[in-house]
């Protein structure tokens, strides 16, 4: 039997809030997701010896994938959301790979993991290549494509200016002072 | 009808140059996280957000152009970020509610 050519769409839509906490007694970051009321900027928290602070939240979603045809269903509670590259650093592994899909007409996305238990535990290429065909197969190809990447390829987070796909200081009147995501 | 046809029906103002397509549908949100769920490739996108993100947003889920209601200013950013993924932004003087009015009277709906 011919291994079956996977038609993927959206399952299991949950919306909330992607949360962006930072610790200022071991500098850690931590994002999660919240289905609930979303705390707010700058509450704070103890746990053990660590000050959790909230630093952003952003209205999200989470989402499955699953196959119309045969009916696989393929996870993705893990998915914080997409980033997309603003050229920031000329030497970062995203910047040199989305000029090169760019020739291509493909734009690249880079798909984010939950912080930090994510960190060590990049997608798979096969499941980033479920997210590349979810979004190719609903979408008129002649014109351009979309390329999924991993967020491993960005070596340093910390000066990473890419912006996420949330929303976050959407209706902001006055010009954002930029920042790094994390 | 393709997005050169929209602009003249409705008076539209394209805000980059941009290669029109056949609108496929109506899409109405504010949320970016909305329009990632439920736009479908070929959907005309209307809000009132300007920064920069729809662009992305709109690139990922294929829509034919996004449309900004109230005439509400865009800035440069957004702009330039468009004209590079050729995503059309059309501006209309019309506030969201009459807009959707005048699409649907088009024959554009939800799909």
């Amino acid at each position: 039997m011919p291994a079956c050519q996977h038609a993927w769409e959206l399952t299991n839509i949950k919306y909330g809030f992607v949360v962006f906490e930072k610790c200022t007694h071991c500098n850690g970051l931590r994002t999660y997701f919240s289905h609930e009321d979303h705390p707010m900027i700058g509450d704070t928290y103890r746990e053990d010896k660590c000050s959790w602070t909230c630093m952003e939240n952003a209205q999200s979603i989470q989402f499955d994938l699953q196959c119309a045809n045969c009916g696989h269903l393929e996870k993705f509670q893990d998915l914080m959301g997409f980033l997309y590259c603003t050229q920031c650093l000329p030497d970062c592994k995203v910047e040199l790979l989305r000029k090169e899909y760019e020739l291509k007409k493909s734009w690249a996305i880079v798909a984010f993991g939950f912080l930090p238990k994510n960190e060590t535990r990049p997608f798979s290429p096969e499941r980033l290549q479920i997210l590349t065909d979810y979004f190719n197969q609903r979408r008129d190809t002649s014109r351009s494509t979309i390329t999924v990447l991993s967020y491993d390829l960005i070596e340093d987070f910390s000066r990473c200016k890419g912006d996420f796909i949330h929303d976050v200081g959407m209706l902001s009147l006055q010009p954002q002072i930029r920042k790094t995501p994390f | 009808m393709t997005t050169r046809e929209l602009i003249e029906k409705l008076n539209l103002k394209p805000l980059v140059k941009f290669e029109h397509r056949e609108i496929t549908g109506v899409f109405v949100s504010d949320m970016l996280s909305d329009v990632m769920a439920g736009a479908k490739s070929g959907n005309l996108w209307v809000t009132v957000q300007t920064h920069k993100s729809i662009v992305p947003a709109g690139n990922l889920v294929d829509v034919s152009a996004i449309i900004i209601t109230s005439k509400k200013e865009v800035p440069q950013e957004t702009i330039d970020l468009a004209e590079k993924h050729d995503i059309g932004i059309l501006s209309s003087e019309l506030p969201t509610f009459e807009l959707v009015g005048k699409l649907y009277g088009l024959g554009l709906v939800t799909r």
